[in-house]
């Protein structure tokens, strides 16, 4: 089931390794598929390029997105997604390094569902893992997934 | 034609017209006298021939009576009417002598007279001869009857020719008495019309002569009152060789100058107050008087107070014909508040001369209208490099660079100022040197009181040096701009790039603690610690740089902030924090102040953590937040009784990275009060630090 897939769009494969340690540390059991890049998340939900073969209709539960990317940066990505009625109401929870306002705002507005810095303290990165998780996995309600074609 | 030769005329038309009129009364005189004698003859021609034929008929009578009675008295009328009878035909001849058929009648009625007579005589001579019955006869038949009618018959005829004579001549002088009559009254009415218009035009002369004479009264005192009022003395003096004689001056001469009217015409009253300085120069102008028949000259002129007033006296020299020297007239006004206000004016006009030469940082000159130099101060030879005497006279479009005189900028400077009143530009222009100079200028038209331009008023200011400097700022700005965009960056990437790895090796640590925990010894398990602390105070390390380089690059917004709830706020988050701390929070109320509200959050937040920590081996520890009076200002300050600081390192202590405990005693990366300091300084406030080693330290802000 696609439906409980998250989307980790991360390009560090060390903060890659910590997130799925502190998922798995949490024991979120979701599949959690990894786009290196924005033109790869782009892809992986869009259907398009290499994941030209996936079922487009089906949506992650949740979307990981880090800020900083290359080709494509986390903010147009984000962009991107609101832009298009498959998944305008997609929950994104922006994952960044960065404490920058600028960044906290333009997230904001672009339409991310939530913000959350990485701590450096893996203690405390994994219980802003679980707490994600448990939010989003769990208490929040998934919107209505848009079925298109 | 004049009045007198209409009067003339006039009075000869009425002398004819009179003697006319005289000789019409005469000739009517004389008709009416020889009227009356022609009547007295007509009547007494009548009366002749009446009585010619009373005594005819008496005789007639006394002849009958004699035929009847034969009594001889009887004949007494017969016997005296031959004599009568004579006499009335000699006087009636006489009478009628001028009139031939009268003359002829008188003939007939005297030989009728006589035959009548005849018979008479006749008849008698038949009574006394006959008797009276042949003399009866005789009388019957003796045609008397006959004669007597015939002599009737000469008598009418010869009235009735007196009569109609008498008719025609009074018809005649009738006529001529009424033809002299209306002479007479007609030239009495012409001369009575001619009397009435002579009279109203003699009245009419008369009262224009009077009006005449009332204007002239009215424009003489006119002139007096005007020559009274003048603020000018009018003078005359008799010219006689050499000398001047007072003979006239005008009455305001006491007005202006105080003396009495007779005073004036003393021969020597002019030399004698005539100031004694004066008196040289203008006696030595008096031959230019005689030379050009005029002069003109000012001098001081002491008044009857014995002031010197400065006096404008212009006079003229009258000649007769003949070229000799007659009269001098002239007028002479006081001048005194003019050369006041002269004096005042050059004095006024110096002063700003000498306020503009010595103005040597701004070249300040005039143009004429078309923008020629023409006066130079001694500012302008020093920015322009030109001499006043080399510049006047020059198109100040010389000191245009060549470009802008080809684009026909002075010409443009001069119409706008001209057009506005004022032109303004900063711009480069040209020394004398050839060299660049960045000049302020103002042009300012000058106009005089009717609004004519009459030039302009030109300042100009050198400011090439504050033109590089201002170049030179510019260009540091750019590049404080370019560096602070890449300290931005740098910001970015410090918080983003700097931390991921720092979180790998934090991570990957806990990761080799967790998982491998029984392969590691206990040292290299405390290596694995250390690792994650290290990379923890490196995070914060970066954190609060972070912070430092926000609060120096985020905007202001300054509004009204509450400092007493904030720093209550801040106690209150620092103890739920801690809670096994025990610290007395001292607040004080009413801490109202104007700054940012994050920035200040960042300022005090750090000072009251500051206490909090320093006050961390305190059993009884206390933080005291509040304001003191300082320099007429309020210093607000955060107290505490913590381990205090050496103030021997207190210029230390608002330096990034500066400690002046070790990590060991007191966490820390030395960078909160460099933050404090920023935030501080951004309000334009000053921050500083009493501390003692033991007994806790005090931090003073203002804002």
């Amino acid at each position: 089931m696609d439906d409980k897939v998250i989307l980790l769009v991360e390009d560090n494969a060390d903060d890659e390794a910590l997130t799925l340690r502190a998922l798995k540390k949490n024991n979120i059991k979701n599949d959690v598929v990894v786009a290196h890049d924005g033109v790869e998340a782009l892809d992986y939900l869009f259907a398009t390029g290499a994941f030209a073969d996936r079922k487009p209709h089906s949506m992650p539960q949740l979307v990981l997105l880090d800020l900083k990317l290359p080709r494509v940066d986390g903010l147009e990505v984000l962009r991107r997604l609101r832009a298009d009625p498959r998944t305008h109401l997609l929950p994104v929870v922006i994952l960044t390094s960065s404490k920058e306002e600028r960044d906290l705002v333009n997230s904001y507005s672009l339409g991310a569902n939530s913000y959350v810095r990485k701590p450096v303290d893996f203690g405390e990165f994994t219980e802003a893992i679980r707490q994600l998780g448990l939010y989003w996995l769990i208490l929040n309600e998934a919107p209505p997934t848009k079925r298109t074609g | 034609m004049t009045l007198e030769r209409t009067i003339q005329i006039g009075f000869a038309i009425a002398v004819a017209i009179i003697v006319a009129v005289g000789a019409a009364a005469l000739r009517s005189t004389a008709a009416t006298v020889e009227s009356a004698r022609w009547v007295a003859r007509t009547l007494e021609i009548r009366g002749d021939l009446e009585a010619t034929l009373a005594d005819l008929i008496d005789a007639e009578t006394g002849v009958r009576g004699y035929v009847i009675t034969g009594d001889t008295t009887y004949l007494a009328p017969y016997d005296s009417a031959g004599a009568r009878l004579d006499a009335h035909v000699a006087g009636l001849r006489v009478l009628t002598a001028d009139n031939p058929a009268q003359l002829e009648r008188l003939d007939s009625l005297a030989t009728l007279v006589a035959a009548r007579l005849e018979r008479f005589h006749w008849t008698i001579d038949t009574r006394r001869s006959g008797g009276p019955s042949a003399a009866g006869r005789a009388v019957i038949g003796g045609g008397g009857k006959e004669l007597m009618h015939l002599v009737r018959g000469v008598v009418s005829r010869m009235e009735d020719e007196e009569g109609r004579l008498l008719a025609l001549r009074s018809a005649a002088l009738q006529a001529k008495a009424r033809l002299a009559r209306f002479a007479a009254w007609g030239g009495a009415l012409v001369a009575l019309a001619l009397a009435v218009i002579a009279s109203a035009l003699i009245s009419r002369e008369l009262a224009g002569r009077r009006r005449a004479e009332l204007a002239l009264g009215e424009t003489q005192t006119r002139f007096r009152q005007m020559l009274a009022s003048s603020t000018a003395v009018i003078y005359a003096n008799a010219v006689s060789g050499p000398t001047f004689s007072p003979t006239w001056v005008s009455e305001n001469v006491t007005r202006i100058t105080g003396y009495g009217p007779d005073e004036p015409l003393q021969p020597t009253w002019w030399l004698d107050n005539l100031h004694p300085d004066d008196r040289e120069r203008v006696l030595a102008d008096m031959p230019a008087l005689f030379a050009h028949d005029q002069l003109t000259t000012e001098y001081r002129f002491r008044s009857k107070d014995g002031t010197y007033h400065w006096v404008h006296d212009e006079s003229r020299l009258l000649r007769d014909a003949a070229g000799t020297a007659l009269e001098v007239v002239g007028a002479w006004v006081d001048i005194t508040d003019r050369r006041q206000a002269e004096a005042s004016l050059r004095a006024s006009e110096e002063r700003l001369r000498l306020l503009l030469g010595s103005v040597g940082d701004y070249a300040i000159y005039l143009l004429d209208p078309t923008g020629i130099v023409v006066s130079w101060n001694s500012g302008a030879e020093h920015i322009k490099g030109y001499r006043a005497e080399e510049i006047i006279g020059q198109h100040f479009s010389r000191f245009y660079t060549p470009e802008d005189v080809v684009a026909g900028k002075p010409q443009a400077a001069l119409r706008a100022a001209a057009d506005q009143g004022r032109f303004e530009e900063e711009n480069w222009r040209i020394r004398k040197d050839g060299t660049r100079l960045w000049a302020d200028m103002v042009i300012s038209a000058v106009r005089d009181d009717r609004g004519t331009l009459v030039g302009f008023a030109k300042v100009t200011r050198d400011l090439t040096e504050r033109k590089r400097a201002e170049d030179t700022l510019r260009r540091y700005a750019a590049a404080l701009e370019a560096s602070n965009a890449e300290l931005n960056a740098f910001a970015y990437s410090v918080s983003h790039d700097l931390r991921t790895p720092l979180r790998g090796i934090a991570g990957f640590s806990e990761a080799l603690l967790e998982d491998y925990a029984d392969r590691l010894d206990d040292v290299g398990k405390d290596y694995l610690t250390r690792v994650r602390a290290a990379s923890q105070r490196m995070a914060t390390l970066i954190d609060d740089l972070l912070d430092l380089s926000r609060v120096t690059r985020s905007e202001m917004h300054i509004g009204p902030l509450d400092l007493s709830a904030l720093a209550s706020a801040i106690a209150a988050d620092l103890t739920k924090r801690d809670s096994a701390r025990r610290v007395e929070f001292a607040i004080a109320p009413g801490l109202n102040v104007q700054a940012d509200p994050g920035l200040m959050r960042v300022a005090l937040h750090n000072l009251i953590e500051n206490a909090w920590k320093f006050t961390g081996r305190r059993s009884e520890a206390r933080i005291e937040v509040g304001s003191v009076p300082h320099d007429g200002r309020s210093a607000y300050f955060v107290r505490d009784n913590g381990a205090g600081f050496d103030m021997t390192y207190v210029g230390k202590l608002f330096g990034a990275f500066q400690r002046l405990h070790g990590t060991q005693e007191f966490d820390g990366t030395g960078i909160g009060l460099a933050t404090v300091q920023r935030i501080i300084q951004r309000h334009g406030g000053r921050v500083w630090a009493e501390g003692t080693v033991g007994a806790g330290a005090t931090f003073y802000f203002t804002l």
